[in-house]
C-alpha cells in the first residue's frame, strides 16, 4: 500500500482523514479478516430486511416490494382475527411451558444424577449415550418415532410398540395421529434429544466445587443426599437460574425442525406452532399469504428481541457470560 | 465432565459403601442412557434382520437369523438416493470449509475489541441471532440474487454461522493466552504473523471441533432445499430424501418398486425406513467419538467465565 501511504501523508490533507487513514493502516489486517464475514452478513442477514415492509404493505408481484401500496396495520388485524394463528400461538406457549416444567427440571435432575455416579467408566459410558441424540437430526428422530409408534397399515407391520401391543392381544394405538398425545410426544422426544446436552453446563459448574467441602461435610456426618442438596445444588443454582431466564425469554419461539417433522394434518389442532404456521401459510402447503407470514414473523422477532435484550442484563450479572 | 476430570469424592466412596442411594442413581442413569441408545440399536439390528424374523417382533438385541443386507441393496440401487448422498457430501464439505473460514476470521477480528468498530460489528452480528427478515423477505432476496432453485442456496446463506461466531469469539478473547501474543509482538511479529504463527496453531483443536459441528449441521440440513429449491430432484440432499421416505407414499413406492426390478420381493416400508435412517446416521456415528471429545469443552468455551 505504498501509494496510499504517500497520498495520506500529502501535506494538504486535512487532519482528520489523515488520522483515520493512519488508523486503518495500523489495523488493516484485522479489518481485512472481518471483511468477508461482514459482506456475508450484509447480504444474507441484513439483505432480506428491506422485505419486512411487506408486513405493512399489500404485495403486488408486478409492482415489487418497494412499489406496493401501504396498508398500515391491516395484516395484524387479520392475524389476530385468524383462529389458526391464535391456536398456533397458544400451542407454542403451551409446549414451551410444558418443556419448562418437565424438560427443564429433568435436565437439572439428570445432571445431579450423572454427577452422583461413583464409577468413572460407567459415568463416561452414560454420558456418551445421552449426548448422542443431540447430533441426530429431527428427521432421523421423526423416523425413530415412526419406527416405534406408527400404527399398522395394510401391508405394513407398524411400529415396535404396536407390534408388541398386537402380540399381547391388545388393540393397537395410532399415537401419531392422536391430537391429545401430540404435545406429550413433542415434550418427551425433546427431552430425549437435548437432556444430555443440557447437563453439560451444570456438570461444568459442579466440577468447580472444592472437594474439601465434601470431606468436611462427611466428617460432620452428612450423607450423600445431604451433600447433594446442600453443596452441589447451591453451586449450580446460578447456572440453573440463568438457563431458566433464557428459556423463559424464548417462550414464544418454537422449534420448527421438531414440529415440522413430527406433526401431520391430524394433529394440527394441538401441534401447529408459530414457525410451522408462518411456513405453511406462505410457501409450504400451497399457501400464498406472503404478507401475513411476514407480519407474523416480524411480530415474533420483535417480541423475542425485547425479551432477550431484557434478560441479557440479568444474565450478565451472574457467572455466565452474556451473549453481547 | 471428561475422563480427565478428577472425581472429588473418590476416597469417600469406600467409606460410604454401596447403598440404596447408589442403586437409585445407577438405575436412573442407566435407564435414561438406554432410552437414548436403544432405539438406535433396535433400528440397526432390525434393518439387517430378514423379514420373516422381523415380523415376529421382539427386542432385537442381536441379529437373529443371519445378517440380511437386502434393504441396503435396494437403497443403493436407487439412483436418486445415491445422487442425493453425493449432493449431501459435497454441500457438507463446501459449506463447512466456507463457513469455518468466514466465521473464524471474523470472530478473531471482532475479539480484538480495542480496534475501532469491532464492538459495533459484534452487536450487528449477534443481533441476527434474534432478528431476521423472515421467510418471504429471504425468498424475495434470493430470487433477486438468482439463488432460487440453485445449488448454492444450500451453502452461501449460512456461511456466517452466528452461534459458532459467538463461541469462537469468546475462545479468542478468553482462552488464547494474551501473554503469548504479547511475547510474539516483542519478538517483532506484526498482526499478520501473530495470526498465522500464534493464533492459528493454538486454535487448531478448536477449529477442528467447530468444523465437525458445522459439518453435522450441514449434513442434517434439508430446510434450505425444501424452501428455496423444492422441486429439483437432482439437487435433493439425503436428509430430504429420508424425510420423503418417511412421509411421502409415492417416494416410498418408487423405492420399493425399484427393489422389485432387482428381482427381490417387495420390501416392507418399515424395514426400508430403518435402513434409510441408518444411512443418514452413519456419517454422524463415524465422527461421534471426535465430536464427543470436544463437545463438553466446545460448549463451555462460550458459556462460563474463567
Amino acid at each position: 500500500m505504498p501509494e496510499l501511504a504517500k497520498a495520506v501523508r500529502a501535506p494538504k490533507a486535512p487532519g482528520r482523514p489523515n488520522k483515520f487513514m493512519a488508523y486503518l493502516r495500523k489495523y488493516w489486517f484485522i479489518y481485512a479478516l472481518a471483511i468477508q464475514g461482514f459482506l456475508f452478513m450484509l447480504v444474507f442477514n441484513y439483505g432480506p430486511m428491506y422485505g419486512i415492509q411487506l408486513a405493512f404493505k399489500d404485495y403486488k408481484m408486478n409492482l415489487g416490494v418497494w412499489g406496493s401500496p401501504w396498508v398500515g396495520l391491516e395484516h395484524y388485524r387479520r392475524l389476530f382475527s385468524d383462529p389458526v394463528f391464535l391456536q398456533a400461538f397458544k400451542n407454542t406457549v403451551l409446549i414451551n411451558v410444558y418443556n419448562l416444567i418437565f424438560g427443564f427440571t429433568f435436565n437439572v435432575f439428570l445432571a445431579l444424577m450423572i454427577n452422583e455416579i461413583q464409577f468413572r467408566r460407567l459415568k463416561s459410558v452414560v454420558q456418551t449415550a445421552v449426548y448422542l441424540p443431540y447430533f441426530l437430526s429431527w428427521v432421523i428422530f421423526a423416523g425413530l418415532v415412526q419406527v416405534f409408534l406408527a400404527a399398522p397399515t395394510p401391508g405394513d407391520v407398524g411400529g415396535a410398540v404396536n407390534q408388541m401391543l398386537a402380540a399381547l392381544g391388545m388393540e393397537t394405538v395410532d399415537f401419531l395421529k392422536n391430537p391429545a398425545m401430540f404435545r406429550s410426544i413433542v415434550v418427551i422426544t425433546g427431552i430425549i434429544k437435548t437432556a444430555g446436552y443440557s447437563t453439560i453446563i451444570y456438570l461444568a459448574a459442579i466440577s468447580g466445587v472444592n472437594p474439601a467441602l465434601y470431606e468436611s461435610a462427611a466428617i460432620d456426618g452428612a450423607n450423600r443426599l445431604d451433600m447433594m442438596l446442600h453443596i452441589t445444588l447451591p453451586r449450580i443454582l446460578p447456572s440453573v437460574a440463568v438457563m431458566f431466564i433464557l428459556s423463559v425469554s424464548q417462550i414464544f419461539l418454537s422449534n420448527f425442525d421438531q414440529i415440522y417433522n413430527l406433526y401431520n394434518n391430524f394433529v394440527l389442532s394441538t401441534g401447529d406452532v408459530l414457525s410451522t404456521y408462518i411456513y405453511r401459510i406462505s410457501l409450504g402447503g400451497g399457501g400464498t399469504e406472503f404478507e401475513l407470514s411476514t407480519a407474523a414473523n416480524f411480530l415474533l422477532n420483535a417480541m423475542g428481541l425485547v425479551a432477550v435484550v431484557g434478560t441479557n442484563k440479568f444474565v450478565e450479572k451472574m457467572d455466565v457470560m452474556g451473549i453481547f | 465432565m471428561d475422563s480427565n476430570n478428577k472425581q472429588p469424592r473418590r476416597s469417600m466412596r469406600q467409606a460410604l459403601g454401596f447403598n440404596f442411594y447408589d442403586v437409585f442413581v445407577l438405575v436412573f442413569c442407566i435407564g435414561f442412557a438406554l432410552v437414548c441408545f436403544y432405539p438406535l440399536w433396535y433400528v440397526l439390528i432390525a434393518s439387517v434382520t430378514p423379514y420373516e424374523e422381523f415380523v415376529k417382533g421382539g427386542l432385537m438385541l442381536w441379529p437373529s437369523g443371519g445378517i440380511d443386507l437386502q434393504y441396503y441393496k435396494t437403497i443403493f440401487s436407487n439412483s436418486s438416493l445415491v445422487n442425493s448422498m453425493w449432493i449431501s457430501v459435497s454441500k457438507t464439505v463446501i459449506g463447512t470449509v466456507l463457513s469455518l473460514l468466514v466465521t473464524s476470521t471474523m470472530a478473531y477480528a471482532v475479539s480484538k475489541s480495542y480496534v475501532k468498530g469491532m464492538k459495533l460489528l459484534n452487536v450487528l452480528v449477534v443481533f441476527n441471532l434474534f432478528f431476521s427478515g423472515g421467510l418471504i423477505p429471504q425468498y424475495l432476496l434470493y430470487m433477486d440474487l438468482g439463488l432460487i432453485r440453485n445449488y448454492w442456496v444450500m451453502v452461501l446463506p449460512g456461511a456466517l454461522n452466528i452461534t459458532y461466531f459467538i463461541i469462537m469469539r469468546n475462545y479468542f478473547s478468553y482462552s488464547v493466552p494474551s501473554e503469548l501474543e504479547e511475547a510474539a509482538r516483542i519478538d517483532g511479529c506484526n498482526d499478520i504473523s501473530v495470526f498465522f504463527r500464534v493464533i492459528i496453531p493454538l486454535s487448531k483443536p478448536m477449529l477442528a471441533a467447530v468444523g465437525l459441528f458445522i459439518a453435522v449441521i450441514q449434513w442434517n440440513d434439508y430446510y434450505q432445499y425444501m424452501v428455496f429449491i423444492a422441486s429439483k430432484p437432482l439437487l435433493q440432499p439425503f436428509a430430504w430424501v429420508l424425510r420423503r421416505i418417511l412421509t411421502d407414499q409415492t417416494m416410498m413406492s418408487q423405492v420399493r418398486n425399484g427393489a422389485m426390478s432387482l428381482g427381490a420381493q417387495l420390501p416392507p416400508p418399515m424395514a426400508l425406513r430403518m435402513a434409510t435412517i441408518i444411512c443418514a446416521m452413519l456419517p454422524i456415528m463415524c465422527v461421534y467419538p471426535f465430536l464427543q471429545k470436544h463437545f463438553a469443552k466446545g460448549m463451555m468455551l462460550g458459556a462460563v467465565k474463567e
